[in-house]
């Protein structure tokens, strides 16, 4: 079973062609990167897979919902969008625990507390998220992403404003979840890491997919970065 | 010149978010709007408003525009937000002095220039066009009407002067602002209700009506300028962070709101920003505001007919509802709700949370303005059909906005568009209800079967509205302006 199809996506701002159709594919149980410059449409893209926003033409299916069904898609995905937004006048630990009565989780107290551990906001766990820092608060959001364990994770730049510490925690957790046959779709500008990751990969460029397939096969042994600008800008990297 | 640059940039950055937010149709019909509404009741005031004294109608153009000026000028306080990067994702010009090196007073300069500049063509320039069109039929000069939107005008920018300092203090010294808030009260009580000072004394622009001198519209251009300039040197340049907590949990909240089922949840994080924001006490202080000045309204109306009316509780009930849409309003600024976008819930949802609470907190303050103005009148046999009225038209009358504006009132109101439709669907039965309300001491046999059906019909008006509210919501981001990327 596909965790994530897209055929034929299309999206527009205005004027401007963001997406021009895109197909992609991933299937269950893959670690699948999407590369791609600046303004590229990845953010664009994951919105649309993750049920935020409707397309102009195509279709996608994320976990198995359509995404004409965003109440029961992002039931059924855990998302860490591009900003970190977590509820302004809530305290982290309260985000979490409004995360769990949304999706209706029980043993709410648990999940909490080792969320709040896993990345160490147990000072901060009262302090209202207005007031946390950018890294504080990228940490509230990506807890709230797993704190219902879902078997499809979409993250766009997971490791931002994350201290090489936690970005280490972060890659060893969404390893530890793929061994366990869950499916990571994640976008991000770090490729170090990304490289470390990812099974398959997919490039977008001015809103097209220009390049997709298993990492071994698109690299030709070279690194990841080569690949995303021979992939991006055509150029044959020595 | 730099300034002179940022206000070009300030003025292009309003325009743009303007057209994001409204679409370039809705931008461009809002000071249409205004000029064919205030065309409209220039050239119906000569006869509505016979037996009022023009000087009665001046003093109410300009007090009214104070008023304006005092609700827009409030940003002064927002300082803090902007340079402690509260802002979430908005990204604008003001937050340059973050990262360059320009001065955060020189930005908030700027700012209030551009926001001059801004209400003046959208609303001013528009309004006055507007009495332009009425003022041959009224027997008065061009010349008049120009010399009336500039003394409105500046009028205007006292009040957003006056505002703008208010809220520069406030951030820095609660007990002094709080100080400051009662010199103005003080001073407007000496004009009203204690008779001492002409009200041409404080608001400066109306004396050019009593002694025609250019004088006065210098004077009162210098008390805008040392106002506003008093707001900017108040303001400070440097803001420390700081950690806030809070005093309640948010699950206290749900199990305190345990009585909405569902939306217990929901209406506990809104519960949660209303007090957090410190928001509690003016949203109900507003509401309770604005009821009062149903008070000034009614006797606008009453001199300017000529005729007592003497107004009963039900006439004062069915603009109870009417008076919410500000209230819903403020609950739908504190919190942009980003969050929400990427959890299983959907603008509909908060929507309806929102009704919740709004009920919860003004239910109480409806109820008793009905009772008091019963129990002022001796007319407490008409309370229950005043509190039936009040009820409907705040089901109807909120339940319209939210569904024409969703999480986005403020800014919807903007669209031309929405407020014809919001006006088509409110203004109909609030006609209705008020006149069947002024017959009640004549033909209470009419009147009351009248108002009782109106109600019954509001009420069952709103329940498709909610059915519907889904249907109109539920696709819609949380976030208002779509980026791509």
């Amino acid at each position: 079973m596909h965790a994530i199809q897209a055929v034929n996506i299309s999206k527009s701002f205005g004027s401007v062609r963001v997406l021009d159709d895109v197909n992609l594919t991933v299937a269950g149980g893959e670690f699948y990167g999407l590369f791609g410059p600046n303004g590229a449409g990845k953010t664009t893209l994951l919105r649309v897979l993750t049920g935020q926003l409707a397309p102009d033409s195509g279709s996608a299916t994320t976990a198995g919902v359509p995404h004409t069904d965003p109440i029961r898609l992002k039931q059924r995905v855990g998302i860490v969008p591009e900003a970190e937004t977590p509820p302004t006048f809530l305290t982290a630990q309260e985000t979490l625990e409004l995360t769990c009565r949304l999706r209706g989780l029980e043993n709410m107290g648990e999940r909490v507390e080792h969320w709040i551990k896993f990345f160490d906001l147990d000072e901060k766990r009262d302090v209202l998220c207005r007031d946390l820092s950018k890294g504080q608060r990228q940490k509230v959001m990506l807890a709230a992403a797993f704190i219902h364990e879902p078997e499809l994770l979409l993250l766009d730049e997971p490791f931002i404003n994350l201290d090489p510490i936690y970005q280490r925690r972060l890659r060893e957790y969404l390893q530890g979840l793929a061994s366990e046959g869950r499916t990571v779709f994640m976008c991000t500008h770090i490729l170090e890491i990304a490289e470390r990751l990812c099974d398959n990969v997919a490039f977008i460029h001015r809103g097209r997919i220009v390049e997709q397939g298993r990492l071994s096969e698109v690299s030709h042994g070279e690194s990841l970065e080569d690949v995303f600008l021979r992939a991006v800008e055509g150029h044959q990297v020595a | 010149m730099l300034s002179l640059r940022l206000l070009h940039a300030m003025m292009k950055e309003e325009w743009r978010l303007h057209q994001s937010l409204v679409g370039p149709m809705g931008s461009a019909l809002f000071p249409a709007t205004i000029f064919l509404f205030t065309s409209f009741l220039a050239l119906v005031a000569p006869r509505v408003l016979s037996h009022m004294p023009t000087a009665t109608i001046l003093l109410m153009l300009h007090v009214a525009s104070v008023l304006y000026g005092l609700f827009v000028g409030s940003f002064g306080a927002i300082g803090e937000h902007v340079m402690t990067g509260r802002l979430g994702q908005v990204s604008m010009i003001m937050q340059m002095p973050q990262t360059y090196p320009v001065s955060f007073r020189r930005m908030m300069a700027v700012f209030y220039a551009k926001d001059s500049l801004f209400y003046l063509l959208y609303s001013y320039v528009p309004l006055t066009l507007g009495l332009a069109v009425a003022a041959p039929g009224a027997g008065v000069s061009l010349g008049g009407v120009a010399m009336l939107g500039l003394t409105t005008f500046l009028s205007f920018m006292m009040g957003m002067g006056l505002s703008f300092t208010l809220s520069a203090v406030s951030v820095r010294s609660r007990p002094l602002w709080l100080l400051l808030n009662a010199a103005v009260a003080g001073v407007a009580a000496l004009v009203y209700p204690l008779g001492l000072l002409p009200p041409e004394q404080i608001i400066l622009p109306l004396a050019y009506w009593t002694e025609r001198s250019m004088w006065t519209l210098g004077a009162s251009s210098v008390t805008a300028v040392v106002l506003a300039s008093a707001g900017v040197a108040l303001m400070k340049e440097r803001y420390e962070s700081r950690e806030s907590r809070s005093g309640f949990s948010f699950l206290d909240a749900e199990s305190l709101f345990g009585f909405t089922g569902g939306l217990s949840t929901l209406v506990a994080k809104e519960w949660a920003e209303v007090r957090r924001a410190g928001a509690l006490a003016p949203v109900i202080m507003s509401f309770a505001g604005h009821l009062l000045a149903i008070y000034g309204m009614s006797w606008v109306f009453e001199a300017g007919v000529g005729v007592s009316l003497s107004f009963n509780v039900v006439f004062y009930s069915g603009f109870v509802g009417f008076m919410g849409v500000m209230t819903y309003s403020f609950l739908t600024n504190l919190e942009h709700n980003e969050y929400l976008n990427v959890q299983p819930v959907s603008v509909d949802m908060v929507v309806k949370a929102k009704l919740v609470l709004y009920f919860i907190l003004t239910a109480g303050v409806s109820a008793a303005y009905v009772v008091g103005i019963g129990l002022l009148k001796g007319q407490l046999s008409l309370v229950p059909l005043g509190l039936l009225l009040a009820g409907a038209t705040s089901v109807y009358v909120v339940g319209v906005t939210s569904y024409l504006t969703g999480l986005w009132t403020n800014t919807m109101f903007f669209d031309a568009r929405v407020i014809l439709k919001f006006c088509a669907f409110v203004v109909p039965p609030m006609i209705v209800t008020e006149i069947a309300a002024l017959m009640m001491p004549m033909r209470a046999g009419l009147a009351t079967p009248v108002v009782v059906a109106v109600s019954a019909v509001l009420l069952l008006a709103s329940a498709p509205l909610l059915r519907r509210m889904e249907r109109r919501w539920a696709a819609v981001p949380f976030s208002f302006v779509n980026a791509g990327g």
